[in-house]
């Protein structure tokens, strides 16, 4: 019984592409190393260098706004300050293209800025999204961003398609947030 | 001014700056959550130097693999600091390293030298090893 659940949760990853997925609380540590193994997966498959980055670069942004953004935190004090963020990365292949997945819980209330933001990157075309990119880049940081705006904006700058994403209400106070990547 | 040398880690640069030389270097990768843990020190020795550094020749090397996007919001403060020091007359030379076949760093380049008028901006292909 054990290994046929586990085959039969692992052949739904395989049959969807997944390289890997990760659910869990994520760290800066995982973080590396995790990006590590997809680097050193993409080079051995002869993935030519400007695609190896633009994968790495969207699997970091992504991964460090759950870090950064996630509503599912664990705090705490082990003879050092401590803290982790839940979400959830995954990296596959579909017809040719890598796709890179990040999902996590936000609250509710954050939830019509991000839609905003991401609705006005899914508008912009290559140049519009480059040109805005530059404009943020010179700009002083926002109050209370830690620097996402430019996190997603150079997530859309690699992105070979318009980002797709969506919100799936848990209760009145959080959502469960998606967002899919193509390369 | 002492120099300042921090050794690459996983997700930070190997920083050489030798003042006395004026030489500056980074090279490697620059990915941590938050960029003031590696830029910070940074510019805490950078500014004081620019301010006291007219009429030198001073020569910065970026070899940069890869960054993100928090580090290249401190990149551009730094450049932004740098173009004020040459327009204040230090004589600033940046050599900005990519391996042929990376269009993200060279394109990285490219934006960055767009902004300076006054810093002397060299895209430089590296030779592939």
């Amino acid at each position: 019984m054990l290994a046929k659940d586990y085959r039969e949760f692992k052949t739904i990853l395989d049959t969807r592409g997944v390289i890997f997925s990760f659910s869990g609380y994520l760290s800066e540590g995982i973080l590396y190393s995790l990006g590590d193994a997809l680097r050193h997966k993409m080079a051995l498959e002869d993935t030519d260098l400007t695609t190896i980055k633009k994968v790495f670069s969207v699997f970091i942004e992504q991964a460090q706004n759950i870090i950064r953004y996630s509503a599912e935190k664990l705090r705490g004090n082990i003879g050092k300050a401590v803290e982790l963020s839940s979400g959830m990365v995954t990296i596959g292949t579909d017809r040719g293209k890598f796709f890179i997945v990040c999902a996590n819980i936000i609250l509710t209330e954050d939830v019509p800025r991000l839609r905003d933001r991401l609705q006005q990157l899914q508008r912009m075309d290559k140049d519009e999204i480059k040109a805005h990119y530059k404009e943020k880049l010179r700009e002083p940081p926002e109050e209370r961003s830690r620097g996402a705006t430019i996190g997603l904006i150079e997530i859309a700058r690699r992105a070979s398609d318009p980002i797709e994403f969506d919100f799936d209400p848990i209760d009145e106070h959080q959502q469960f947030f998606c967002m899919k990547v193509s390369i | 001014m002492d120099n300042l040398k921090i050794p690459a880690t996983e997700r930070s640069p190997d920083v050489d700056f030798d003042f006395a030389a004026g030489r500056l270097s980074l090279r490697g990768e620059s990915y941590p959550e938050d960029a003031s843990t590696v830029f910070g020190p940074i510019f805490a020795v950078l500014e004081p130097f620019l301010d006291n550094a007219e009429n030198r020749d001073i020569r910065f090397d970026f070899e940069l693999i890869y960054f993100n996007s928090s580090s290249a919001k401190a990149l551009m403060n730094m450049f932004q600091m740098m173009e004020n020091a040459a327009g204040r007359g230090v004589r600033l030379e940046v050599n900005w390293y990519f391996a042929p076949d990376d269009e993200t760093m060279k394109e990285f380049g490219e934006d960055f030298a767009e902004d300076l008028k006054s810093v002397t901006f060299n895209l430089v292909a590296t030779t592939p090893s």
